[in-house]
């Protein structure tokens, strides 16, 4: 299950980033690491690119990374 | 004399504290050779700050961290001001550890304490102060809080630096994070009950699925108005009034006495080239002051989000929106915003593109023509060419996406700030910045072409002449025949493209020193429809104005200046043939 499953308002924990070996840097040194809270906040009218909350930031992201950040 | 380097993440007030510190009478300038910038000012005197962009990590992926590693590994810093927004300390916290492994002595600053203050965040910074073993120093840049404080401590140097002590090695990301929640967890109290913010309640509005692209296009729609018709055309308007009935009137006055090139070369080459060129300040200056409080308010990153699915297409992120919109106004503003763009790819594909956008100079080519040609299909004749204009930037842009840029797509990864009021301190900093860069280009470039035009146009091998013997009518002459596929070849429409490289509005004014009389009907036995229509079409695509030139040149080199005006160039000859050969069937 990725974050792309979520619904809006739904709260999960990370378990794994795969794909891009750079974009998976830029994510784990946001704070998107394994166990930590990530929230579906919002999309983009036509919804895609995503919201979503970490570590108390809003960040937006799209849909064909956020596919490779995998929850529990 | 010491060296401090200001680092923290984007959004954070880092270019508020720099100018608090370094005060009005800083020297600011931009270093060469980097597509990024880093700012340098002094503090009393003897204190030097680097002023380095804003990032997250010290991974070197993009440009900015590149340049603020390069400036680290450089040794040149003495001392490391560490700035960190108070109310989010859990992530800021993080770049902070990894420059701890520069060994660079360290001083931390937690601005916006009031903000984290109201967010019922309670920091105890003196705990804090002893978990990371260095001086923290709580300020509030905006509102003046701590800054006296701050200042004394970075003159006296009296404060407590840990240089890395060894035992700091942290493995990987998660690593770091737990250590940065363990000193956070007894240092920090928040007041748990989660409030729904103000920030929050305008996305709802903002990125609601029905209002997004309304809103969106309405803000648009005010800038324009504000630049176009309430403030910075008006007043653009009344410069060139100043120049134009007031300034060249009592020049002409002035230099009667002095021998007629003289009085030539002053009014008609320095005048009409530099001061055709000032009148538009006022446009730039309001424009960007427009621009500058979308992106201090926050609404940037929301206008980038909502545009992304679209401007993907070409191979550009969301953010690519706004360099593109700015350029119906002035391809040279676009450029100039293109800087705010993630990725050098992103930058360079987007300036190439920006001069596609019909900027306002080259209107009063079409409306002169599309009135003469087209009579009751003014608007549909000048409407379409705005089309085309975006419609090849999409083609242009999904063709270098696939060839001159392929490289891997960036990850679109921005945050999305919390929303504040801009400060009109900085609101007027930011446009003052553009505003001179602006005049010094049109001090020095702009007046050496309009001398070297103004010497092509008046003087041939046999001396001073008039214009139709000239240098320039030679030039016309010779390269005329290449405008003959496009059914306006002539040595005057040539040289009014060529001296329309000043500026696209300048194409006009030549052919109206050229042709003489009433232009209308001068253009009329001139072109036919279909010529008429590839010479708009050629305006709007062919190569963009010196500034426009100068601008690229100044942010990207060379290369890409010389390649934006070779590409472009092709361009508007094939386009403007196809145009040509197939306005032949239509318009008999």
């Amino acid at each position: 299950m990725s974050i792309c499953d979520l619904k809006l308002g739904d709260i999960a924990y990370i378990h794994s980033i795969s794909g891009d070996n750079k974009l998976k840097k830029r994510l784990m040194s946001l704070g998107c690491t394994e166990g930590a809270e990530i929230c579906l906040k919002n999309c983009a009218p036509f919804g895609d690119p995503l919201v979503v909350t970490m570590r108390g930031c809003d960040f937006c992201i799209r849909k064909k990374d956020a596919k490779n950040i995998s929850i529990k | 004399m010491k060296t401090a380097a200001l680092i923290g993440n984007p959004n954070v007030g880092k270019t508020s504290l720099f100018n608090s510190l370094t005060g009005s009478d800083q020297y600011v300038g931009n270093w060469a050779g980097v597509t990024v910038e880093k700012k340098e000012g002094f503090m009393d005197d003897d204190f030097k700050i680097v002023d380095l962009p804003g990032i997250y990590a010290m991974d070197a992926f993009s440009e900015e961290e590149k340049v603020a590693k390069e400036f680290l590994l450089s040794k040149e810093a003495d001392l490391i001001i560490n700035i960190v927004d108070a109310s989010n300390l859990e992530r800021n916290l993080y770049l902070t550890m990894q420059l701890m492994e520069y060994k660079i002595p360290m001083l931390l600053v937690l601005n916006m304490i009031d903000s984290a203050d109201s967010k019922g965040i309670k920091i105890d910074y003196k705990l804090l102060s002893e978990k990371l073993g260095m001086t923290v120093v709580p300020i509030s840049a905006s509102k003046g809080i701590g800054l006296a404080e701050l200042k004394v401590l970075l003159a006296g140097g009296d404060f407590l630096s840990r240089v890395n002590d060894n035992d700091f090695h942290m493995q990987n990301e998660l690593e770091i994070y737990s250590y940065i929640n363990s000193i956070l967890s007894v240092c920090v109290k928040r007041n748990d009950a989660k409030s729904f913010s103000l920030t929050d309640k305008i996305d709802k509005v903002v990125l609601n699925k029905y209002l997004a692209y309304p809103v969106f296009l309405g803000m648009l729609w005010l800038i324009f108005q504000f630049t176009f018709s309430w403030a910075g055309q008006p007043m653009a308007a009344y410069l060139s009034y100043l120049v134009d009935d007031i300034l060249v009137p009592s020049l002409r006055i002035l230099l009667s006495g002095s021998s007629p090139w003289f009085s030539s070369l002053i009014i008609d080459g320095v005048i009409g080239g530099v001061g055709s060129v000032i009148v538009f300040l006022p446009v730039i200056l309001t424009l960007f002051l427009g621009i500058s409080i979308l992106e201090d308010s926050g609404y940037m990153a929301r206008a980038a989000l909502i545009m992304d699915k679209a401007m993907r297409k070409m191979g550009l992120s969301g953010k690519a929106f706004i360099p593109l919109i700015v350029g119906f106004g002035c391809s040279v503003p676009g450029i100039m915003t293109a800087r705010t763009l993630e990725s050098e790819k992103d930058r360079k594909l987007t300036a190439l593109l920006v001069p596609l956008m019909s900027c306002n100079a080259r209107l009063p080519v079409y409306a002169l023509f599309a009135a003469a040609f087209f009579p009751g299909n003014e608007s549909i004749a000048v409407f379409s060419l705005y089309i085309m204009g975006i419609l090849l930037a999409f083609i242009l842009g999904m063709l270098f996406k696939n060839t001159l840029f392929r490289k891997s797509e960036e990850p679109f990864l921005i945050e999305l700030p919390e929303y504040k009021c801009p400060e009109l301190k900085n609101l007027l900093r930011h446009t003052w910045d553009k505003g001179k860069g602006f005049l010094k280009k049109a001090g020095t470039l702009i007046f050496a072409v309009s001398v070297f035009v103004w010497l092509l146009s008046n003087f041939s091998f046999n001396g001073m002449t008039d214009i139709n013997s000239s240098f320039l009518a030679g030039i016309g002459n010779f390269i005329s025949p290449v405008f003959i596929p496009l059914g306006f070849a002539s040595w005057q429409n040539t040289v009014s493209l060529i001296c329309g490289l000043m500026a696209k509005e300048v194409v006009l004014g030549t052919m109206g020193v050229i042709y003489g009389g009433n232009l209308s009907s001068a253009i009329l036995s001139n072109f036919t429809g279909a010529s008429a229509y590839a010479f708009m079409v050629f305006v709007l695509l062919y190569t963009p104005c010196v500034s426009v030139i100068a601008t690229m040149k100044k942010e990207f080199g060379s290369r890409m200046a010389v390649f934006s005006v070779t590409y472009q160039l092709a361009l508007a000859w094939i386009v403007s043939f196809l145009v040509y050969r197939i306005g032949l069937f239509i318009i008999k």
